[in-house]
C-alpha cells in the first residue's frame, strides 16, 4: 500500500546505532548493528525468534545499555542513559507482552503518558483546587485527541486489566503517543490478534504517523504488515544483520528465506 | 437506589474529576462531618477522648502508611519508629520553646530524613528484602531511643507533653486535643484523595504496578520511591506526635514498638490497600473491636452462666482479631473498603443486579 510512498526524509536521520554490540554472559545478543532510521519513516525489524530484536529495542530504550557501540537520538548519545533519561529526549516505546498499569483505569494510564509535560508534586497535590487541577484539565485535552485517534471513547474509565486485548494494546498505543514522541519503537503491537484487530492497528499506526509525524521503528512477525506498511526494513538473524533495504527486498533477499526457513539443500 | 447516576452529565474535565460526584455521597458525607463537629457537645467525654479521638489519629497514621503501602507499593514493617521520631521530635521542639506548629513541621522533617535513609534501601531491595530493612528500622530507631537518655529521658522514663498553643489556642482540654486530632485527619484524608487523583499519585501507581514501564514513559523510579517514603514519613511523624500531644500527653517508648507497626500494617490491610475510606475502617476495626470484645466478654462474664476467667477475658480479643484478619484478607482481600464498596454498587444498580461504572 504505502512501499512506494517516499514521504520519509532520508537526509535527516533520527536514530542511528553504529556497531552495538551487546552480550549476555557468553552469549552475544547483539553483534555489531548498524541502523540508520530517517524522519518520517516506519522502519521494520524482523527475524526469527531469538534473533535480537527486542534485544535491540532494549539498548535503544537503555534498558539493556550496548556494551559496545553507540546509539544516537538526533545526533546525540543516548546509549548509556538510564531508561526515563531517554524517555525524556523523546524516544517512547510499547511493550510485547502489554505493559500496563494494572490498578489503574483506561483514561489514567493514557494520561501517564503525559507525565514527561506535567509537574507531579506533593504540595501541587496538597493544593490541587489551585494548582494540579489546570494542569490535570489542560492535558486530559491532549489525552482526549488521542483517544479519538485511536477510538478509546467507549472504554475511557474501564479498569484496563477488564478490557479485550486488542483494546489494550490500542491503549499501550495511546500511552505512548501522548508523550509526543519524535521515535517511537513498537514492539510486536500485533501479536496475538486476529485479522480484523490487526488491520485496525495498522490503521490506528498509519493514521498516528500521518498525525503526529512520529517516525518508527516497528518489530512484527507478520510479514504482511510489514510489507504493507514499513518504508525500509531490517532483518536480524542470531543478532547479526542479515539483510537491509526497502521491506519488499528486503525480506525477500534469499539469507533471509534460508534463515526463516533453512535452505533447500536441507529439506529432507 | 439512592446512588442514582443518572441526570450527572459532565461537560467539563474538571467536573470528570470531581471527589464526589454522587450526590448521595455527598448528603452523607456532610452528615458525617457535621456529627464529626459536633461530637464534643454530642459525646460523653470518655468516648470522646478514649475511642473517637484515638480512632481518628492512628486513621491519620494509617493513611500515612497506606500511600506508602497501596499507592507506592512499599512495604514498611517499621512504621511505628517513624511514628516515634516525630512524636519524640516534637516533644523535645516544644520544651525547648519552639512554637507547636513549628514543631510539628519538624516532627515530621525528622521523621521524613531519618525515614529516607531507611526507604533508599527500598531503592535497591523489593518485597521481604524491604521488610527485612524496614524491620531493622523499628529495632534501630527503638534502641536508640531507649539507650540515649537526651532522647527518651533516661531507662524506663515517661516524657510528658509541655503545655502548648496551636493557632494561638491552648491546647488543654478535651475539646481542643479533639479538634486538633480531626483537623489533622481531614488534611491527611484530603491530601491523599488528592493525590490519588493527580500526577503524582499515578506516577506512584506506575511505579508500584511495573516500574521498567513507567520508566518508559519518563517517571524516574528510584525518584518517586524515594518521595513515596519521604511524603509518607512526614505525615506519619506528624501523626505520632499528634498522637503523643493529642491522646498520650506523654511518651514511653514502648508505645511505639513493633507491635505496633504490626498493628498499623493490620490496619492498612484489613482497611484495603491504597484506600482512605479503607483506612478508616481499617483503624476502627483494629482498634476498636478487641475492646468491644472485651466489653462484651467482661458483660458474659458478669451473667456468671459460667465461669469466666481473667485469663480467658484477655486472651480472646487478640485470638478474635487475629482469626478476623484472616478471614479479611481470605474472603475479601481488598478489605474493608471493597466491602463498602460492593454494598454500595449493589444499591447502585438496586433493584438490579449488574453493576456498569
Amino acid at each position: 500500500m504505502t512501499t512506494t510512498r517516499q514521504d520519509h526524509d532520508p537526509d535527516e536521520v533520527i536514530l542511528e546505532c553504529a556497531a552495538v554490540s551487546r552480550w549476555f554472559g557468553g552469549l552475544q545478543a547483539l553483534k555489531g548493528i548498524d541502523l540508520h532510521i530517517h524522519r518520517g519513516e516506519i522502519f521494520g525489524l524482523v527475524g526469527p525468534n531469538g534473533s535480537g530484536k527486542t534485544t535491540l529495542v532494549n539498548a535503544i530504550t537503555g534498558f539493556y545499555p550496548p556494551q559496545q557501540g553507540e546509539i544516537r537520538y538526533r545526533g546525540e548519545r543516548i546509549s548509556g542513559l538510564k531508561p526515563h533519561r531517554i524517555a525524556r529526549k523523546g524516544v517512547a516505546r510499547t511493550f510485547q507482552n502489554v505493559a500496563l498499569f494494572r490498578g489503574l483505569s483506561v483514561l489514567d494510564n493514557i494520561l501517564l503518558g503525559r507525565h514527561l509535560f506535567m509537574r507531579p508534586s506533593i504540595l501541587g497535590a496538597a493544593f490541587y483546587w489551585w494548582w494540579a487541577e489546570r494542569e490535570e484539565v489542560a492535558h486530559r485535552g491532549r489525552v482526549e485527541e488521542v483517544i479519538d485517534l485511536l477510538q478509546l471513547e467507549s472504554v475511557r474509565d474501564e479498569p484496563v486489566d477488564v478490557i479485550p486485548l486488542g483494546m489494550q494494546k490500542r491503549v499501550e498505543l495511546a500511552r505512548a503517543l501522548c508523550a509526543e514522541p519524535g521515535f517511537l519503537v513498537l514492539d510486536e503491537p500485533m501479536a496475538g490478534m486476529n485479522q480484523e484487530e490487526k488491520e485496525y492497528m495498522v490503521r490506528f499506526i498509519l493514521d498516528a504517523r500521518d498525525a503526529m509525524g512520529t517516525t518508527m521503528l516497528l518489530i512484527e512477525h507478520h510479514m504482511d504488515v510489514v510489507t504493507a506498511i514499513c518504508n525500509r526494513a531490517v532483518v536480524l538473524n542470531n543478532g547479526e544483520k542479515i539483510a537491509e533495504g526497502p521491506t519488499r527486498e528486503a525480506i525477500n533477499d534469499p539469507t533471509v528465506v534460508a534463515a526463516y526457513i533453512g535452505r533447500v539443500k536441507d529439506a529432507a | 437506589m439512592f446512588y442514582r447516576q443518572s441526570g450527572i452529565h459532565h461537560t467539563r474535565y474538571a467536573a470528570t474529576r470531581k471527589l464526589w460526584p454522587l450526590a448521595a455521597d455527598r448528603r452523607l458525607l456532610g452528615g458525617l462531618l457535621a456529627l464529626a463537629l459536633l461530637a464534643p457537645l454530642l459525646l460523653p467525654e470518655l468516648y470522646l477522648n478514649s475511642y473517637l479521638a484515638p480512632w481518628l489519629i492512628w486513621t491519620a497514621a494509617a493513611l500515612s502508611l497506606t500511600l506508602l503501602m497501596g499507592i507506592a507499593g512499599q512495604l514498611h514493617f517499621g512504621f511505628a519508629a517513624v511514628m516515634a521520631i516525630g512524636a519524640y521530635t516534637s516533644i523535645h521542639l516544644a520544651r525547648a520553646g519552639v512554637p507547636f506548629e513549628l514543631a510539628l513541621v519538624g516532627a515530621g522533617l525528622a521523621a521524613a530524613l531519618i525515614g529516607c535513609v531507611f526507604g533508599a534501601a527500598a531503592l535497591r531491595v523489593k518485597g521481604l528484602y524491604l521488610v527485612m530493612a524496614t524491620l531493622a528500622m523499628q529495632y534501630l530507631v527503638s534502641w536508640v531511643i531507649i539507650n540515649v537518655p537526651a532522647i527518651s529521658g533516661g531507662a524506663q522514663a515517661t516524657l510528658a507533653t509541655p503545655e502548648v498553643r496551636l493557632l494561638f489556642i491552648p491546647l488543654d482540654g478535651d475539646t481542643a486535643l479533639y479538634y486538633t486530632a480531626l483537623g489533622w485527619t481531614l488534611s491527611c484524608t484530603l491530601l491523599l484523595l488528592n493525590i490519588k487523583r493527580s500526577s503524582v499519585g499515578r506516577a506512584l501507581v506506575a511505579v508500584r504496578d511495573k516500574d521498567f514501564a513507567a520508566a518508559v514513559i519518563g517517571v524516574d523510579p528510584l525518584r518517586y520511591k524515594l518521595l513515596a517514603f519521604f511524603t509518607s514519613s512526614f505525615l506519619g511523624g506528624v501523626s505520632g506526635a499528634i498522637l503523643a500531644f493529642c491522646y498520650y500527653q506523654a511518651v514511653t517508648p514502648e508505645q511505639f514498638g513493633f507491635n505496633v507497626s504490626i498493628q498499623l500494617v493490620a490496619m492498612v490491610l484489613v482497611g484495603g490497600l491504597g484506600s482512605v475510606i479503607g483506612a478508616y475502617l481499617g483503624a476502627g476495626f483494629i482498634l476498636l473491636l478487641p475492646i468491644v470484645l472485651t466489653n462484651l466478654l467482661a458483660w458474659v462474664a458478669g451473667l456468671e452462666l459460667f465461669p469466666v476467667s481473667f485469663n480467658l477475658i484477655a486472651h480472646i480479643p487478640l485470638m478474635v482479631y487475629g482469626a478476623l484478619i484472616i478471614a479479611v484478607i481470605l474472603f475479601e482481600p481488598l478489605g474493608l473498603a471493597k466491602i463498602y464498596d460492593n454494598i454500595r454498587k449493589y444499591f447502585l444498580v438496586w433493584p438490579f443486579r449488574h453493576a456498569q461504572r
